[in-house]
């Protein structure tokens, strides 16, 4: 099922034609510095490290509908790259790890999401709050060090 | 000036760091790690400076006060990704001297992107003092955005060559 994915004309158009390929991969690490650094940003504010003198309901509702944007076409620069190896990707456990660490990430961005109308009306951050972002925040990094293994594989390391 | 950029490259990948990431198998993608953080950091930073002056997202404060919000984060991140960088290009720097992409990458675009961030992060006390910015602003962010592209743009190329 993979390789015919990998088949198919438009995929084998945007695996060969180098300027395309260069481009998703362009967008794929801009948006996901861009995406990770905002969320990123958001769970420094909940931990009470960063933007202290910023509203955290107002941070929030400023940052995630950005945030998320960047998310999507992460996502589908990133399926555009998986579909010209899709045979090598899938079945590659490095790869795996990369997708579950994404899923965990994003669980707990959408809890900080969800959580941060309730804390910021509260007169303190509670910890629980602070646990939360801080799990996201290491999640993340996480995310991008298991995301670091696949350019190390494919030769830029 | 060839030779002594070489025997510098060589002396670096000989370094204890330098061989150090080359030959252990967790310190490169942890090292990618460090460079792509700090990336993320110093490019959100960047950006959302850039589209601040454009004249987007929710305008609740002024592209100036954003500035000094985010100036220590984002030369935080600057530290963090030159510190992942250093570690990557001493691993084997002799390799990444004479690639092409890499040349274009640190040799011409970093430089002139860097120049100009600092000079619309300066100039961004100035355009960004009212709500809306002028036309010159909405250049200037534009095409500081076009410059990181462009460095990105490089940086996926070096496997290439």
């Amino acid at each position: 099922m993979w390789e015919a994915l990998e088949q198919m004309s438009w995929v084998k158009t945007f695996s060969t034609t180098g300027w395309m390929y260069a481009s998703v991969s362009v967008i794929h690490y801009l948006t996901m510095f861009w995406f990770i650094g905002s969320m990123a940003v958001v769970d420094l504010r909940v931990m009470g490290i960063a933007a202290r003198k910023r509203n955290l309901m107002e941070l929030s509702a400023q940052i995630f509908p950005w945030a998320w944007t960047g998310f999507v076409l992460a996502i589908i620069s990133g399926f555009l790259m998986f579909t010209a190896d899709a045979g090598d990707w899938a079945p590659d456990p490095v790869f795996h790890v990369k997708l579950v660490m994404i899923i965990l990430s994003v669980v707990f961005a959408i809890l900080v999401q969800r959580g941060a109308p309730k804390w910021a009306a509260l007169p303190e951050i509670p910890t629980s709050a602070k646990v939360i972002a801080t799990i996201g925040l290491v999640l993340w990094i996480l995310t991008i060090l298991s995301a670091s293994e696949i350019p190390a594989m494919e030769g830029l390391g | 000036m060839y030779g002594l950029l070489q025997a510098f490259a060589k002396w670096l990948e000989s370094t204890p760091w330098g061989t150090g990431v080359r030959t252990s198998l967790w310190a490169y993608p942890f090292t990618q790690l460090v460079h792509f953080t700090g990336l993320s950091i110093w490019i959100g930073t960047n950006i959302a400076l850039d589209l601040r002056l454009i004249g987007l997202g929710k305008k609740r404060e002024t592209a100036a006060q954003l500035r000094e919000d985010l100036f220590a984060w984002n030369w935080i991140g600057f530290c963090i990704v030159v510190l992942g960088g250093f570690l990557l290009f001493s691993s084997t720097a002799t390799t990444f001297i004479v690639n092409i992409a890499f040349r274009w990458k640190l040799g011409v675009f970093v430089p002139l992107a860097l120049l100009w961030h600092i000079i619309v992060q300066w100039k961004a006390r100035d355009w960004g003092a009212t709500q809306e910015t002028p036309g010159i602003a909405k250049f200037a962010g534009s095409s500081e955005i076009f410059l990181w592209v462009c460095v990105i743009w490089w940086a996926v190329q070096i496997p290439n060559h």
